[in-house]
């Protein structure tokens, strides 16, 4: 999972266009998978770090919380319906998103797309 | 280079006792289909089958932008105006439409809202029209979101209403069309998505007017995608049980928008609808 956020951080670094939507992004956001924390720390859209948890010391903005599985066929390149998007894991009962919701919505593009780089990362592989 | 067989005029009329410059396109001949765009964008979403020469062989496709929607303006006073869309007003729009351009009959197709209205008209008007294809439609659903969250002076509404509505496109959907789709809800004016939302997702009025619809005089086609999440399959499938004789198709490979973010897999169940209508 590690490796995985590695990726999104090298991708969303060569990607100017990303770093353009989140220029006004610096905060932590937990992703939760299964029962292991992951604290992605944002600085004007780049991710400077990605630190494993567990921590009760880190604040972090809003929060992601799924399991493995669901989070595996979220990143395939077609994903089943549901699993196509963060609010379809919420909605079919694999994800919940907890915290400041509004800053999420208010960077929701951003933070769609960057969660989405693995997908066309394994997408170009196959 | 090429010219569209679209082309787009303006019809000035009165709904609800005020003035509206609603703009409309259309093209094709003979039976005529009136097309209702969803929430938070306008007639682009109809452009493909428009440009569609099988179809318009033998249907006149037309589509108009609901008043403060794409080339429509707000009326007069809008500035101090909430906008806040009502069944009332939406079934007033698409009547004095009917009325402005003539039309005698027409099959309504409607998306989302759009969907929503046309079974609102299936139940309360069904003598102005030959039928009904209601895509991405059904009784109600609450909103699973703040609709509050897309109008407010900190943030922009229509990034946050395209980066939401990206929620419903299928993975399936060609990137140029699902980004086309989008562009619609990033152009949306101030309020008016969260304006068409309030009343997708606070009007339940529909839900004990089902079983008064007459398929027998008026049939009722639902289409929905697997991939809408606004408006599920088992949604779409609820609505089509409690209208007696209402048919359905689920498009596995489509989402919200299907007409918009994917023509080319859109456009088999929407020959097919036409099929079913008189």
């Amino acid at each position: 999972m590690i490796d995985t956020f590695g990726l999104i951080k090298d991708r969303l670094d060569q990607s100017p266009h990303l770093l353009r939507l989140g220029r006004l992004f610096s905060e932590t956001v937990l992703i939760e998978v299964d029962e292991d924390e992951y604290y992605l720390t944002f600085d004007k859209g780049h991710l400077v770090s990605v630190a494993q948890g567990p921590s009760r010391k880190t604040p972090w903005r809003f929060a992601l919380r799924t399991d493995a599985e669901a989070l595996a066929k979220f990143w395939e390149p077609l994903p089943e319906p549901g699993f196509h998007d963060i609010f379809g894991l919420v909605k079919i009962g694999r994800g919940r998103v907890d915290g400041d919701i509004l800053s999420l919505v208010k960077n929701l593009r951003f933070f769609k797309e960057i969660m989405a780089i693995p997908r066309s990362q394994k997408e170009a592989a196959q | 280079m090429s010219i569209e067989a679209i082309t787009g005029r303006y019809l000035t009329t009165e709904v609800e006792g005020t003035a509206q410059r609603i703009y409309f396109e259309e093209a094709g001949q003979g039976r005529p289909v009136l097309c209702l765009h969803t929430a938070g964008a306008d007639t682009r979403q109809w452009r493909h089958l428009m440009n569609d020469s099988e179809i318009t062989a033998e249907n006149r496709i037309i589509a108009f932008d609901m008043p403060w929607h794409g080339k429509s303006l707000p009326p007069e006073g809008f500035e101090t105006q909430e906008y806040l869309l009502t069944t009332q007003g939406y079934i007033d729009t698409v009547l004095a439409v009917i009325d402005g351009l003539g039309l005698e009959k027409p099959i309504l197709a409607g998306c989302s809202m759009g969907g929503r209205i046309a079974l609102q008209l299936a139940a309360r008007h069904p003598d102005r029209f030959a039928g009904f294809i209601a895509i991405e439609a059904s009784d109600f659903q609450p909103a699973w979101y703040d609709i509050d969250w897309f109008h407010r002076p900190d943030a922009h509404g229509g990034e946050m209403g395209a980066a939401l509505v990206s929620a419903n496109i299928s993975p399936y959907a060609p990137n140029a069309e699902r980004w086309n789709t989008m562009w619609m809800f990033m152009q949306s004016g101030p309020g008016v998505f969260r304006g068409d939302l309030s009343f997708y997702t606070q009007d339940d009025s529909l839900i004990p007017r089902l079983p008064d619809i007459d398929t027998q005089k008026t049939p009722v086609h639902i289409i929905v995608g697997a991939y809408d999440l606004t408006c599920t399959p088992e949604d779409a499938e609820r609505t089509a049980k409690a209208i007696p004789g209402a048919t359905l198709a689920v498009m596995d490979e489509l989402g919200h928008f299907p007409m918009s973010e994917h023509p080319e897999g859109f456009r088999p169940f929407f020959v097919d609808a036409l099929t079913k209508m008189p």
